[in-house]
Formats: C-alpha cells, structure tokens, sequence
C-alpha cells in the first residue's frame, strides 16, 4: 500500500463516504406487495435516491443484491426483475428470520439495499444460440430475469424454451408471465406438477420428464441451457441433458451460498477457487462440478 | 534503505517520540508465557521490552478488530437514518514481529486488493505506523512452533514496516521501510552506523536462522499437492477427526480474513450493524437459512482452511500464501492439526502415495481414492 509519511493520513475517511463505502445500504422504499404462492412473496422497491436509483438499474439478469432489514440483518436476494422492466422487486421465500421480517413489510415502509452484485448471464455471449430454461420450484426466480431479458431481445436468439415444474400447481409461480409464455409465439412454455388436482390438465412428472413430452423437441445443436431448482432436480436434468448430449460447458446455474458482504471479503461463500459472490452466483455445470461442492 | 543506530536502552525515545502522533501498542510480559499487546501509556512504557514470545492473540486486531461496528442504523419517523461509525484514530505497534507484518501484508492485498476496497480496514491501515522487531533472541523471541523461515517471512522482515529496528547487543539498528519511516529516522536521537554495525546484523541473521526446526521446509512441496488435488482423502480424513472444532486456529492466525455481520440494537434504541472474526471450523460457517449446509463434514471445513491458504490459485491472486509462519495454530491446537502439523502430515502421507505405484502389488492394496478436488 503506498503511503507518503504522516501527510497522506489525513484525507478523505473511505468509510463515511457512501460512494467508497461498499457495505453502507442505500435506503429503499416498498411501492406494493404480491403474494407468488404460500411462503414466497415478492416487493416492488425503489431507492428513495434517484441517482442510486438509477445506477442500480444497470444490472445484469442473474445478479443479486444485498438486502438490509432493520433491526433484523442482511441477506443476499435475487434479483427476478430483467432491466428491460419497469419496475425492480425482490421475489423470497420465508425461510429465516430476515426473509421473514422482509415479508412483514408493507407498502411504503423503508429498508436497505446495496448491489447489484456478481457476474450475472453475459446475455450477449448467447447470442444466435437457442436458450432452454429448466426450473423447479422457487428455481425460477433467477431464471426469470434471463427469460424476460431473451424475450426483450427476441431478434438476438434462435428458439426460447421453458420447462417448469412445481410440486403442485398451486406453487407454481409468477402465473402471469406463464400464461403469457404459453400464449405467446416466440417462446415455447412447457409446465409440470408432481401432484395434480384443482382441475390440473397439464403434464404430471418431473421436469425432466418434460423432454420426452410428445410434440417437444429439445434443441442440442447451437443451444444453451439454463438450469435453476432443488438439488435432486438439478442432478437429474444435468443428467437428461448431458445424456442428450448437451455439453456442461453449455449449461449454466446459479449458486446460492450463505453470504454475508457480498463483495469478496467476508468468506463464507467461498469454494474451491470461487467466491460465488464475485466469481458467481453464475456457473457453468462443467465449472460446478469442478468446484466440488453439494449445490 | 537508510538505517541509523540507537542505544537499546533508549527504546523509550522511540516510544515517547511515538506516542505524540499515534496511539501506541506493544507487547508486554505477564506471567509465565502469557504476553499480550496492550497500549502504551506514560505509565507502562518502561515494561516495553525487545525481547519476548509473540502474543498469541495477533496485533491484527488494530486493523481488523475482533468486533467492529460498521453502522448505525436509526429510525427517524417514517425514515431511516444509516450512519457509518466513525474512526480516524492513527495508530502506530511497536515491537511488531516479522511475521505479523507479513500478516498484515497479505491483509492489505486481499481487502485492498481486487474488484472493492474495504473501507474500513483502508482507513485503519492508512493510519497505522509500524515498528518491526527482528527475532534475535533465540530464547525469548523464538519458539518452538515458529516456521516463518519456511514461510519467507523472517526472521526479519524485507519490506510492510515503517521502521525495523534489530538488536545488535546494546546497540539497535534501526531501518527506515517507507517514506514515513525515512522521516522518523531524521530525528537527532540517531547516530550514524559504521560496516561494523551490518557485519554483525548478517552474522546475527546467520546464527537465528540456524536455529529453527528444520522439518517444516516442505512448504513448496505442500502447495504443490494441494493445488493439484494429490493429497488424500484420508489424510483431510484424519485431520478432520483430529480438529476439534474450537475455531481457536483462525482467532490468532494473522492472515485469516474471514468475518460475519450482525446487526443488534444498542442501549440508545438504536441499531448498529458490527462484524466480527468468524472461523471456517465451525460448523455454522456455511449453513444457509432453511438449514442447507454445503459443508457438513469437519474433514470438508478443515480440508477447506487449508486450501484457502495455500492453493497456488489464491498465492498468485494475494501475491502470498495465507500463512506467515508464526505457528501460533499449531501452539494453540488441542488435536495437533495447525499448519506446520497438517503439512508435515500432508508431506509424509502424499509423497508416499506418490511414490507407491513403483511396488504395483502393495500400491494396489493401499491404493486411495483419487484426490480430492476442493
């Protein structure tokens, strides 16, 4: 570290400036709240200061944020938003104490965010290349903004496919963009429940019982995947895949870990040679395989 | 590198000069072994000695606190006030050894370095003077587990101190290491040295390095297998049975870096967001909300620790191993598994296994698992 004697130590303190301050969160405000499904519900925020505002929005699909709850603490969220919308949110399942205390926040209540964070999908680098999104559960929150942010750029790619499965339709998530997948020419939307019922007509199965689906082909040739779910899922649709000869290297996920800064310093998330905040939470399956570790 | 002469028994002058523009730390004798750093007032500082064990609990601390807050966070009405806590305290540690400058070196690159800038630990370092002691005394200042030869690191530093100062017997010499210290070197209380003064460092230098335990020199061969996945699974096997799982490794190493965040509410009503030193031996370390646990296996934590710091992966990113060689891990651990332990099993177990495959019948027998890529 260069230092020039006693007179370089005075100067700017780094850690009152929230310009060099890489841990102070900027304020945010709940604009409304949606119920998903049982346990997941997602915030529509924006920052009260229009220049974070702005500078936030420059993020990439599959990024994440650091999100502070008063009084309770911080985690790191995804973010499902593409930048293509108009609006920012945060999609979370109650499963500890901060999500939790995230719930319990209603519109116009403040909290804390700083971010983006991570490597995010290099969207231009698949350019020209078929994108397959495979997700379970509550998997397809960070698959979200890949798909919306492929659908804003539909010209870029070849064919867009979504195979989606939940335990039960009643957890399937964000309905609305489903239905308008399913709708829509330019995407092929492909849904499946474990247990039917309410007048489920759709495939019953694991999602990767999807591919084998009659009238589906999955495209192999010039194709990226995009796989995102529970870790018994993972296994088997990196197996489906790869067994029909789609290479790891062009499978991607993303990483959850426990994280504490978000910016490569606190440790936690660090495996192998990656810290997936930095390095990640993006990988391909060739790279996570390699990493070592349980997803 | 400019260096002057000072009569050892005037190290107060140092002190005194010190005190004026920082608050100053040292290690002081308690009882037994036990030393420890504390700060230097007008009252102690005739207790300051050259010479005596490194503490265990590493002066790391006034760059990266045990517990630091970060923050507080206050409600105002509807809104919310967020408040960096402030700190511009200069700081200077006196009779800092060489390894624990190394230490805060490999600090420096790792929170300084790379995509962000830490802050907090930028603010402090900026204000932080350092006066390295070279380990000459070989009763004193040395002790069985140190390895810092192994390391690189020592005895006596090449460059990260302000000032070094070197026990030349009742003579010190005094070394400037930046333009900081080239100033402090201008003070009147120094003489000029002589050829005679740098013969008797080399010589001095000659005869500590002498001293140290030989059996811990494998470090480059150490880095080699773990960076190529060569040591065995039974080796992390067995140093996970060994560890106890107290953390007591990462408390006093001076290169560990690894914190967690709390936030908790103050007598003032108000929150305030503190890190403190977190320990990747601990079971928690990895656990996610929900109860998700990637790293379940003590032999995965410990296999994890030992990775971090001496893959070549992270030596080329930090420029150094994240060890210097004090061995205050092996000093303070009840199973035998701080660093220069681990090593010596890592060298012994692998370098046998490497070699094995020249008697086939006998290799195939013992023939492990491929290594384990971490």
């Amino acid at each position: 570290m260069p230092r020039e004697g006693a007179a370089a130590e005075a100067g700017p303190d780094p850690a009152a400036d929230p310009r060099t301050n890489i841990y102070l969160p900027r304020l945010a405000v709940v604009d409304r709240v949606v119920d998903e499904i049982a346990d997941v519900r997602t915030l529509f925020w924006h920052f009260e200061d229009p220049e974070a505002q702005r500078a936030f929005r420059q993020f990439r699909p599959g990024q994440f944020a650091q999100v502070t709850v008063f009084g309770t603490g911080e985690f790191p969220a995804s973010l499902p938003a593409s930048p293509t919308e108009a609006e920012t949110f945060f999609t979370v399942r109650q499963v500890g104490s901060c999500t939790a205390a995230l719930h319990r926040l209603r519109a116009g209540d403040r909290f804390g965010v700083r971010g983006p964070y991570g490597n995010g999908f290099r969207m231009d680098d698949f350019a020209g290349q078929n994108l397959v999104f495979v997700a379970g559960g509550i998997g397809l929150i960070p698959l979200r903004s890949c798909i919306l942010y492929a659908l804003a750029h539909r010209s870029q790619y070849g064919r867009i496919l979504v195979f989606y499965g939940a335990k039960t339709p009643r957890e399937l998530m964000y309905r609305e963009n489903l239905r308008s997948w399913e709708e829509a020419a330019g995407i092929e939307c492909h849904l499946t429940v474990d247990q039917p019922g309410e007048g489920w007509t759709g495939h019953v199965g694991v999602v990767g019982g999807l591919f084998k689906k009659p009238g589906v082909q999955v495209p192999i040739e010039n194709t990226t995947a995009f796989v995102c779910g529970p870790p018994v899922m993972f296994r088997f649709v990196i197996r489906d895949l790869t067994g029909m000869g789609l290479s790891p290297q062009r499978i991607y996920s993303t990483l959850e870990r426990y994280m504490k800064c978000g910016v490569g310093k606190c440790g936690h998330c660090c495996i192998g040679v990656a810290y997936v905040c930095l390095d990640g939470p993006v990988f391909t399956c060739e790279q996570i395989q390699k990493l070592g570790e349980d997803i | 590198m400019r260096a002057r002469i000072l009569a050892s028994h005037q190290i107060g002058r140092i002190l005194e000069r010190l005190r004026r523009d920082y608050e100053v730390f040292a290690p002081f004798q308690g009882r037994g072994r036990d030393t420890f750093f504390d700060r230097v007032t007008a009252e102690n500082q005739d207790q300051v000695q050259l010479h005596l064990p490194n503490p265990y609990y590493p002066p790391k601390r006034y760059v990266l606190p045990h517990l630091e807050r970060l923050m507080t966070m206050r409600r105002e009405g509807a809104e919310w006030r967020i408040e960096p806590a402030p700190d511009v305290q200069p700081r200077a540690i006196f009779g800092i050894r060489s390894c624990d400058v190394a230490g805060i070196r490999h600090l420096d690159r790792f929170y300084l370095g790379r995509q962000f800038l830490d802050p907090y630990y930028a603010r402090r370092r900026r204000g932080l003077f350092l006066v390295n002691v070279v380990c000459t005394d070989l009763e004193r200042d040395i002790n069985e587990e140190c390895f810092c030869v192994c390391a690189d690191t020592g005895p006596a530093a090449a460059e990260g101190f302000d000032l070094q100062l070197m026990d030349l017997g009742g003579e010190l010499l005094v070394a400037a290491g930046s333009a900081a210290g080239e100033a402090f070197l201008a003070d009147p209380m120094f003489q000029r040295g002589t050829p005679e003064h740098l013969e008797r460092r080399r010589e001095i230098l000659e005869r500590t390095r002498r001293s140290f335990r030989a059996t811990t020199g494998w470090f480059s061969a150490t880095v080699r297998y773990i960076t190529r996945g060569d040591v065995l699974d039974a080796t992390w096997t067995e140093v996970g049975h060994r560890c106890l799982e107290c953390g007591g490794c990462t408390y006093v190493c001076p290169a560990c870096t690894c914190f967690t965040v709390s936030d908790r509410p103050t007598a003032s009503g108000e929150i305030e967001r503190v890190r403190l030193w977190d320990a990747c031996a601990l079971n928690g370390f990895t656990r996610m909300a929900g109860g998700f646990n990637p790293r379940r296996a003590v032999h995965d934590r410990r296999n994890r620790r030992f990775f971090r710091k001496l893959a070549h992966y992270f030596i080329q990113r930090e420029l150094s191993m994240a060890c210097v060689g004090c061995g205050r891990c092996d000093a303070v651990c009840h199973g035998e598994v701080g660093m220069p332990s681990v090593i010596e099993m890592i060298r012994r177990a692998t370098s046998k296994a490497i070699s094995a495959p020249a008697a086939p019948a006998a290799a195939a027998a013992a023939q492990p698992e491929p290594g384990r890529k971490t």
